[in-house]
């Protein structure tokens, strides 16, 4: 499993969200609220794809918070 | 885990990670507004991984991957370096955003009371106007034969206009005093 800590002041929640919701067909995903930190847990098949889903969904999210103006 | 210093950059400002292929910078918000920051990420999604994080206030981390897999140190230093000046160039251009917003806003809206001034006073005639509107009647006076095309203006006399303008011009000369 790895584990993707998105803070709040830089990545909008929705936008977190967003991009979960747009790779939950390639791996598993668990979102937990950490204190400052929108938390996602990917699991996978392999640790290969869990790496390259949770590295996709970095720029995802980002994409969306970008898009959606300052979080 | 082979993090390492890169050449060029100050330790607390750049790390590398060769396995990883990755090279996180850690940017002063004060210095780089996070518009900035976001601007140039974005920039760098296409042929990185990129990911922010906020390890104390008033800083930022990024975190970029390359795509290409695990880098060598010359690749992340040039990775890190480009960021480093794409950061720049946002940052400038938010300044320069900043400063031209009042001019930006004024001349947007000094564009847009015209536009809707125009509309509302309705200037331009409607269908029913042109449609009833004379054209049979002359444009305007032209006395001096401006508007004249070259062939009409100097096409060859006929002998009785010739003699109509010649007795013309005669009686004019004897007039004078």
């Amino acid at each position: 499993m790895i584990e993707r800590r998105f803070h709040r002041d830089l990545y909008s929640t929705a936008s977190v969200d967003g991009a979960v919701k747009v790779f939950e067909g390639f791996a598993r995903f668990e979102l937990v609220d950490d204190g400052d930190y929108r938390v996602v847990r990917i699991s996978a098949k392999r640790p290969e794809r869990e790496r390259k889903v949770a590295l996709e969904l970095g720029n995802y999210a980002l994409g969306l918070t970008r898009k959606g103006g300052i979080s | 885990m082979s993090t390492q210093t890169l050449d060029g950059f100050p330790k607390d400002l750049a790390v590398g990670d060769l396995a990883e292929g990755s090279v996180t910078l850690t940017v002063d918000a004060a210095v780089y507004p996070l518009e900035a920051i976001y601007g140039a990420a974005y920039i760098f999604i296409d042929r990185c991984f990129v990911l922010l994080d906020r390890p104390k206030a008033g800083s930022v981390a990024v975190t970029l991957t390359s795509k290409k897999g695990p880098a060598d140190a010359e690749a992340l230093r040039r990775m890190a370096g480009e960021f480093a000046n794409e950061l720049l160039t946002q940052a400038w251009r938010q300044k320069i955003i900043e400063e031209n917003r009042v001019i930006l806003e004024t001349v947007t809206t000094q564009a847009l009371a015209g536009a809707t001034a125009r509309a509302a006073g309705a200037a331009e005639p409607s269908l029913d106007d042109l449609a009833s509107f004379d054209f049979t009647e002359e444009a305007f006076d032209d006395p001096l034969g401006i508007a004249m095309s070259w062939e009409e203006k100097y096409k060859k006399k006929t002998p009785t206009e010739a003699a109509s303008e010649a007795t013309v011009e005669g009686g004019g000369a004897e007039a004078k005093p």
